[in-house]
């Protein structure tokens, strides 16, 4: 799903990523989980390279790992948020909005360019 | 989820292979258990999950990569946490006990500041190369005089003998002693002037900054008359001006053209000079008097590839042997010898150097093992805070780098401040060594120095703290934790340690004070021991007669009259007298010739220190005659010649006391000059500052032998407030003439023992340093005995001990350290008094005074230190130790 093939942006999966952790702690399964449950599986192709992109995020310090007790009692290792890394959602949601919405509006728009327009 | 547990240095992480699976396996897991509750096999569920994971193997591997390299970055962050750590609790320990860390550092500072300034000053004198190329091979070859010892110069003919016989030398080149003249550059001013031959810079491998420099021929009179200038005098006098090479310049009124500017650290092998003029020797080689008979040449010789110096040195022995046969009428007695330049060019400084630097070693023992005690007893001290740091999980690595963290610390701050009391140490000895020390040394802390000094400093920080620190890493926490603080004392191993650091200091600490009071008596000795004049109230000035206006000895005589007949004039001038040198600076010797006495042939020839005089010299300087008459006005040129002696020349060649009226001839002897008749005898002068006992000396007549310059006057009050109005009786005469050395005649006294005194100021330092160190460990030794002990002497005061015996048991227990530390001092004392044999004048190497005076001190000092601690312990009240 987050592979580079998939087309998708590597900035894209971090975004995803930190969306999900500012509801909380929690491990790469259930972080995988709700990122499809949450794109209506729109992004559900190969998950397992969701953690290479977890390690690179912990090592530019925007999450944090630690050892903790999944709610089935099993241990896993859950990801936390950082202060850094609760900046960085900030910083990167306003520029997805303000990214999307210029594409958006460049795609919906009805106004022909100059060159296009028969006079 | 739970909470997970914070930093933890016990925790150990696993591999990162298996933590990235246990991470992934959790992943699969729970993906197959979804599609199981979804309905599938358990097999089909498995096979799905795996697809929908991707590259199992591939992910893994990446993963595993990325968490090793987190995991290094994360130590390397930990490092520096950690060292920010101990250093902020080193800082705050440090000052948590201000008193152990003032003297750590003082105590540091002390020892390093010393070793770094006395290494300072024996690397710029016998370490540094000398500016000469390959100095190692070069030699400066002298008359070693067989009866007196001493360094004396070459005669012409001797050099000239030794350049046809010699094969050791590729180049020789030979140069006369340094000797003041007069630079006209619109103001007269007297300036060092050197003649050597041209090959004498061929021979030293040394070539001019600027200009070409000295060719063979400029030596002859017959082509231009050159000059090269010194790198200093070219700035000072010329302004560093590059146009100077080719510019005319008058030195002593005679044109000469510069040719070249020397490099900036050039040193002549003797003193420097300001100016360097060319010298061939085929002018002294045509007077058939002085040819043989003046000795006064140096001569330095560069060896040929593969002679050793001792080839070279055997080799001029032979000749020196072979001229002392052909010759013997001027040179029996004489010799040849070939030293090393650098160890000519260090001279008799190197053995006190030695010493100071054997001296300025011992006292970074003491440091050393002030601060070893110091440690062990803030270890010791702090043995509980380990343990329960320890105990609540401190990893031992962790404390016992907290320790190392502290000592290293301590010592660099102490190092910093030793090398600041280096830098102000070096500056005091340049004051003070100035004169004593070989002219080519400059006294700078060099990054050496510096380096050598931070290295000692680290190393005596990780040594002292390592200990401890190994210690505090096999101590049982449990143990010391439960021991309390009750009943336990210090263990005999660590109270004998300490026993011998302080025995270890008392015993260096005694030899230091003994070399010191040695010393200290030898120049108090030099400086007591009448010099047989009274140098007090005396003005002296130099006054130069340039050459060739004054060539004519009438004409000097005449100057001379007029100078002194002004200064008489003078209010407050009682005597003015003139001389060849100021009294105790004579260094020219003659041989002497006795007519009815002549020296048999294996006798060799006595050289006597000669001075010439005026009439008034005796008078003025209150030298008392004993015998005859001394000068008077009637002794003119055409006057048969006389002579005055000193009551030691008297003694030694006339013992019955018939030296009036004693005709003789001084060296070189020449067979048609009448002979010279002893008319007086004098009170002896002291000459040489090391010879207590003058010696004999002969004087002969400004009037009969012209060579004057040297004014002595005698004044009622302070002699430099007459210098003023005696500067203006000399402009009048003569304005072009400088007058210069303008200084009392007992400061120039002062300043002849200056050089001797620099030895022993230093030594007076080491011994008070060392003295002070081994009382703060006499006193750390005592106390902390004293604090171990103190709830055992509470239980012996309530169980009816006196205070006595308690003061008693602890003056038993570390009296017993410092008999050992006197015992071995004993042997130490021997050491010093050996080694300073040498360099003791009018003191027995084993002066019953100075190391009874040096026992004394430091038994009082130690006594000093001991007191409180013993006080203490005796006041000990047994109540509040108890409770």
């Amino acid at each position: 799903m987050f592979d580079k093939e998939s087309g998708l942006l590597q900035g894209t999966v971090e975004l995803l990523v930190l969306k999900t952790l500012t509801w909380g702690p929690m491990h790469g399964y259930g972080i995988a989980s709700w990122i499809e449950s949450a794109t209506d599986d729109v992004l559900s192709v190969e998950e397992g390279s969701l953690y290479p992109a977890l390690y690179r995020m912990a090592r530019k310090g925007w999450i944090k790992p630690e050892w903790g007790v999944s709610d089935n009692n099993r241990r896993a290792k859950f990801y936390r948020l950082t202060a850094e890394g609760r900046r960085q959602y900030r910083e990167q949601s306003s520029g997805w909005r303000r990214f999307t919405a210029a594409v958006d509006q460049a795609i919906s728009t009805r106004t022909a360019p100059a060159w296009a327009r028969q006079s | 989820m739970s909470d997970t547990p914070g930093r933890d240095y016990n925790f150990v992480p696993a591999k990162p292979e298996a933590e990235v699976d246990d991470e992934l396996r959790f992943h699969l897991e729970r993906r197959i258990q979804q599609y199981i509750d979804g309905g599938m096999t358990p097999d089909d569920a498995r096979r799905a999950a795996l697809q929908r994971f991707g590259d199992m193997k591939g992910i893994r591997d990446q993963c595993a990569q990325l968490l090793v390299e987190e995991r290094r970055a994360e130590a390397r962050r930990n490092w520096l946490d950690d060292l920010r750590q101990d250093l902020r609790f080193a800082v705050r320990s440090a000052v948590h006990a201000p008193l152990f860390s003032l003297l750590v550092i003082g105590t540091l500072a002390l020892g390093i500041g010393a070793n770094a300034a006395v290494f300072g000053v024996v690397k710029s004198v016998l370490l540094n190369a000398l500016p000469y190329r390959d100095a190692g091979k070069l030699i400066r070859i002298n008359a070693p005089f067989h009866n007196g010892g001493g360094r004396g110069g070459l005669s012409a003919g001797t050099i000239s003998d030794i350049r046809e016989r010699q094969k050791s030398f590729v180049s020789t080149g030979a140069f006369e002693q340094p000797d003041d003249a007069v630079y006209d550059g619109g103001q007269p001013q007297v300036i060092k002037l050197m003649w050597a031959e041209p090959a004498l810079f061929r021979t030293l491998g040394v070539s001019p900054i600027l200009g070409g420099g000295f060719r063979d021929e400029d030596a002859n009179h017959d082509t231009a008359a050159v000059a090269m200038v010194s790198y200093g005098a070219w700035q000072r006098l010329f302004a560093g001006d590059s146009k100077v090479i080719g510019r005319v310049i008058r030195l002593n009124g005679i044109p000469r053209i510069v040719v070249g500017v020397l490099p900036r650290d050039f040193v002549a092998p003797m003193d420097t000079a300001d100016f360097y003029f060319p010298m061939a020797m085929a002018p002294f080689m045509r007077n058939p008097i002085t040819v043989r008979g003046s000795h006064h040449f140096g001569m330095v010789g560069r060896l040929r590839p593969g002679v050793s110096t001792a080839a070279a040195q055997r080799e001029l022995t032979d000749i020196g042997a072979e001229l002392e046969q052909l010759y013997a009428k001027d040179n029996l007695g004489i010799g040849l010898a070939g030293v090393p330049l650098r160890d000519d060019m260090v001279g008799d400084i190197r053995t006190p150097l030695l010493i100071l630097l054997a001296s300025a070693a011992l006292v970074l023992l003491i440091t050393c093992a002030n601060l070893a005690g110091a440690l062990l007893s803030r270890t010791i001290s702090r043995r509980k805070e380990f343990a329960v740091r320890i105990a609540l999980g401190a990893g031992r690595g962790r404390v016992v780098r907290q320790l190392l963290t502290e000592s290293v610390l301590l010592a660099v701050i102490g190092g910093g401040a030793g090398l600041l009391l280096a830098a102000v140490g070096l500056r005091l000895a340049r004051g003070l060594a100035l004169g004593s020390l070989p002219h080519y040394a400059d006294l700078t802390l060099d990054p050496g120095v510096v380096a050598v000094t931070f290295a000692i400093a680290l190393a005596t920080g990780i040594a002292f703290g390592a200990g401890p620190a190994f210690a505090v890493g096999r101590s049982d926490p449990q143990g010391t934790l439960r021991e309390q603080t009750r009943g336990s004392s210090e263990s005999r191993r660590t109270r004998r340690a300490r026993g011998m650091l302080v025995a270890g200091q008392l015993a260096l600490c005694v030899s230091l004070l003994a070399a010191a009071g040695l010393l200290g008596r030898s120049l108090w000795a030099m400086m007591t021991a009448p010099v047989g004049f009274n140098p007090a109230n005396v003005l002296t000035f130099t006054v130069q007669l340039p050459n060739p206006q004054w060539s004519r000895p009438e004409m000097q005589l005449q100057y001379y009259d007029q100078v002194t007949d002004g200064i008489r004039t003078l209010p407050g001038v009682a005597n003015v007298a003139i001389a060849s040198e100021l009294p105790m600076m004579v260094h020219n010797s003659n041989g002497l010739f006795i007519r009815s006495a002549p020296w048999a042939a294996s006798e060799p020839v006595p050289f006597i220190l000669t001075s010439i005089v005026s009439d008034d010299f005796f008078r003025t300087l209150a030298v008392p005659l004993l015998q005859g008459r001394t000068f008077s006005t009637t002794d003119v040129m055409d006057a048969p010649p006389v002579m005055v002696i000193n009551e030691a020349m008297a003694k030694r060649y006339w013992p019955n006391g018939h030296a009036v009226g004693a005709q003789v001839h001084i060296g070189p002897p020449n067979p048609k000059a009448p002979w010279i008749t002893v008319v007086g005898v004098v009170g002896s002068m002291r000459n040489d500052p090391t010879a207590l006992r003058p010696e004999p000396m002969m004087f002969l007549s400004t009037r009969q032998e012209v060579y004057g310059s040297n004014f002595m006057v005698r004044t009622s009050g302070d002699p430099l407030a007459l210098a003023a109005s005696v500067r203006r009786v000399v402009g009048a005469i003569d304005p072009t003439l400088p007058m210069f050395n303008v200084s009392a005649l007992q400061s120039v006294i002062d300043q002849r023992f200056a050089t001797r005194r620099l030895p022993v100021v230093l030594m007076t330092a080491f011994g008070a340093l060392a003295l002070v160190l081994a009382s703060v460990g006499v006193y750390a030794m005592f106390a902390n005995m004293a604090a171990a002990r103190e709830r055992e002497f509470g239980v012996r005061v309530a169980l009816g001990g006196t205070r006595a015996s308690i003061a008693a048991l602890v003056l038993r227990q570390g009296g017993v350290w410092m008999v050992v530390g006197l015992a071995l001092g004993a042997v130490g004392v021997a050491a010093a008094a050996r080694l300073l044999r040498t360099q003791l004048y009018g003191v027995p190497p084993f002066d019953p005074l100075a190391i009874g005076a040096a026992v004394l001190v430091l038994l009082v000092c130690a006594g000093v230190a001991l007191l409180v601690p013993v006080r203490r312990a005796s006041r000990v009240d047994p109540i509040t130790v108890l409770r």
